[in-house]
């Protein structure tokens, strides 16, 4: 009698340990198995390379922003500023190519410029967010509500909020173009996952990453660069959001300071959290972010395909980043 | 004693203020507008940041100059509050009349009701204030816009005319629950099941904006290929869609028809381009339309409580020719 009751408890908790950890390691992989099949069945036309190249090219930039992201929270930070960041690169790439700012001739420098100058101006503005949180002690979502608001503001106030329309193959080859047959923002997408992967997993920057999000008092006492680390996470958040930016002003052909971007913050935190990354830090799972962003879009496309309005996906995702959230925490806990 | 002394006080404030009421509500009459040579005119436009807005004032702006009229401009910015500020520096100024494109259909109200006490006629432009706190012919003279279920309603009839065959559509709605995506909708989707032979066979928001129109006509491009109409509620949706559908691998305007609402310039050359059938332009020229009602009111004429401003139509056999006139 005493020996069944002093064991068996702790056996069922561990077998229900094993399924919670189970289902928080591979919940989002089986949800994401779970929609192909759905759409195989249900979605007409879902089988064609035009499928996977539309879902593809129109989930890169939520994923390479939600790279980004994941770097952020796993340090224990949230970075807001996102979505008025791509528009801040969205809004200054036409002005550089079409010759508004720089007193350059040749359109090839100007094109690589329009390419690297964005970039460099959203990362000083990832390092402000970093200086906000390091320097200040700001908690990341009030530091980089800053930039949500005001950057947005700055691009409206740069383009006087006009709608700059444009014609560029050269530039717009990032979104436009097809590099061994795949288009050429989908290479980027795999190409920026893969780098983060690495970074994470194999590298010293990688590693002061998950430990400072871990336990910040701790990493300091180790000797880890904390300040450094997380000015690190904002500048390279900053960075590959300017680079979804300039990405999606070149699909459209146009860039709109009002728009671009505009609540990009929020899906790439839901890739994050339905990824399988635990928004307190700590932890950072690129590969579930890639597949909660793909899960995301799957649903987006899903529900379009079949004919449900647009404001019941936003619900479905919102459902969709509870069940996420809670599976988490119940393997957390146990 | 102070809890009574006060609770009358609360009382007599009360009271006041429903005399305060009962008083403006007896104010109900519309102010008037003298017959005279020149006018002082007040033009409280909302914000300046479209090619749409700075043709509606340019047009303002041209009509005040050659009637020889004062005009008294402001921009608000794209802020309410701002605009309400506006119309009060109109009222102090003195103007004859206020033409205003309110912001909002309820911050808007106390602007106008200023106005009204002050017995300054106030025109509304391409937007309405909310009808339960304001009405035309009492508050403010009349509501000079377009009739966007007729633009629905045009594009339809067009459609039904030249579409040689073509007859599933795909439809890009405007941001949900605004007025201009709904009537858009209901004047086409009508007229569209009263021509007969067309089935809509896909109905979306793209939120009036390039980049969402796009990737919802990506979707349903792929999920409906047989679809050969693309109908989208504006320009910039439809310059989305036709983007998706040379993604997809097919020619706009010869394997599907786009046709859209707004006729901005961009539209206007994708018309003479061939990749847009038809648009129904959105008139930003409001000038003349305001200027005309103005001069009926000032003549003691009963003005209707909505004066439509016509729309141009764009398609291959004219849009060559009306480029240069696109806004």
């Amino acid at each position: 009698m005493t020996t069944i009751e002093t064991s068996s408890p702790p056996a069922v908790r561990s077998s229900r340990v094993n399924a919670a950890k189970l289902l928080s390691r591979y919940g989002t992989f089986a949800a994401f198995i779970a929609l192909l099949i759905f759409n195989l069945i249900v979605t007409p036309n879902f089988v064609s390379w035009q499928t996977l190249n539309v879902n593809l090219t129109q989930v890169a930039t939520i994923v390479i922003v939600a790279v980004g992201m994941t770097l952020v929270i796993a340090t224990g930070g949230i970075d807001l500023s996102v979505g008025s960041l791509m528009a801040i690169a969205g809004a200054a790439a036409p002005m550089i190519f079409m010759g508004q700012l720089l007193p350059i001739e040749n359109m090839g420098i100007l094109i690589i410029l329009s390419f690297i100058l964005p970039i460099l101006l959203v990362m000083a503005f990832g390092w402000f967010n970093g200086f906000l949180v390091t320097r200040f002690s700001i908690q990341p979502i009030v530091a980089t509500l800053v930039l949500f608001i005001a950057g947005r503001g700055l691009a409206q106030v740069a383009t006087n909020g006009n709608l700059q329309v444009f014609k560029n193959p050269d530039f717009q080859f990032i979104a436009m173009g097809r590099i061994a047959g795949i288009p050429a923002q989908v290479v980027v997408m795999i190409i920026v996952a893969i780098l983060a992967h690495c970074l994470i997993r194999y590298t010293v920057i990688g590693r002061q990453i998950i430990a400072v999000g871990g336990n910040e008092k701790a990493a300091r006492l180790t000797g880890i660069p904390v300040r450094r680390v997380k000015t690190f996470v904002y500048v390279i958040s900053g960075a590959l959001a300017g680079l979804a930016g300039l990405i999606v002003v070149a699909r459209n052909s146009a860039s709109d300071a009002n728009l671009v971007g505009l609540g990009m913050e929020l899906d790439a935190i839901a890739a994050v959290a339905v990824g399988g990354s635990l928004l307190t830090g700590g932890r950072a799972n690129i590969l579930g972010t890639v597949l909660g962003a793909f899960v995301i879009q799957l649903v987006r496309y899903t529900l379009l395909a079949n004919g449900v309005p647009d404001a019941a996906a936003l619900i479905v995702k919102a459902g969709l980043i509870i069940v996420a959230v809670f599976i988490q925490q119940r393997a957390d806990k146990a | 004693m102070s809890m009574i002394s006060r609770r009358t006080f609360m009382m007599a404030a009360t009271a006041m203020g429903a005399l305060a009421l009962a008083g403006s509500v007896a104010y109900a009459e519309l102010p008037a507008l003298a017959k005279k040579d020149t006018y002082k005119v007040g033009f409280a436009q909302t914000e300046s940041n479209n090619p749409w807005r700075i043709a509606q004032t340019e047009s303002m702006k041209a009509e005040a100059a050659k009637l020889g009229y004062q005009l008294v401009y402001t921009d608000a910015a794209g802020s309410a509050a701002k605009q309400v500020a506006d119309v009060n520096s109109m009222i102090a100024q003195g103007v004859d009349v206020i033409f205003l494109a309110p912001r909002e259909e309820k911050p808007l109200i106390p602007a106008v009701m200023a106005a009204k006490k002050a017995g300054i006629p106030v025109v509304l432009l391409d937007r309405n204030v909310d009808q339960s706190l304001a009405k035309a012919g009492e508050d403010y003279v009349t509501f000079i816009g377009s009739d966007f279920i007729d633009e629905g309603k045009r594009v339809a009839e067009w459609l039904a005319k030249n579409a040689n065959g073509k007859s599933k559509i795909i439809e890009l709605e405007g941001t949900t629950g605004s007025s201009p995506a709904n009537d858009r909708k209901k004047g086409f989707d009508e007229a569209i099941t009263a021509a007969g032979g067309f089935e809509i066979v896909a109905s979306q928001t793209g939120d009036f904006a390039r980049d969402k129109g796009r990737q919802v006509a990506e979707a349903l491009l792929q999920a409906h290929p047989d679809a050969d109409i693309v109908y989208a509620h504006n320009d910039e949706m439809a310059i989305g869609a036709i983007a998706a559908i040379e993604a997809a691998g097919k020619v706009p305007g010869k394997d599907i028809l786009v046709l859209s609402i707004d006729g901005g310039k961009e539209a206007v050359q994708a018309v003479v381009d061939g990749k847009i059938a038809a648009v129904v332009e959105c008139n930003p020229r409001f000038g003349p339309k305001a200027f005309e009602t103005m001069a009926r009111f000032a003549a003691g004429e009963k003005i209707e409580p909505w004066v439509i401003n016509t729309d141009k139509f764009y398609d291959a056999s004219n849009a060559a020719a009306e480029l240069s006139s696109a806004y």
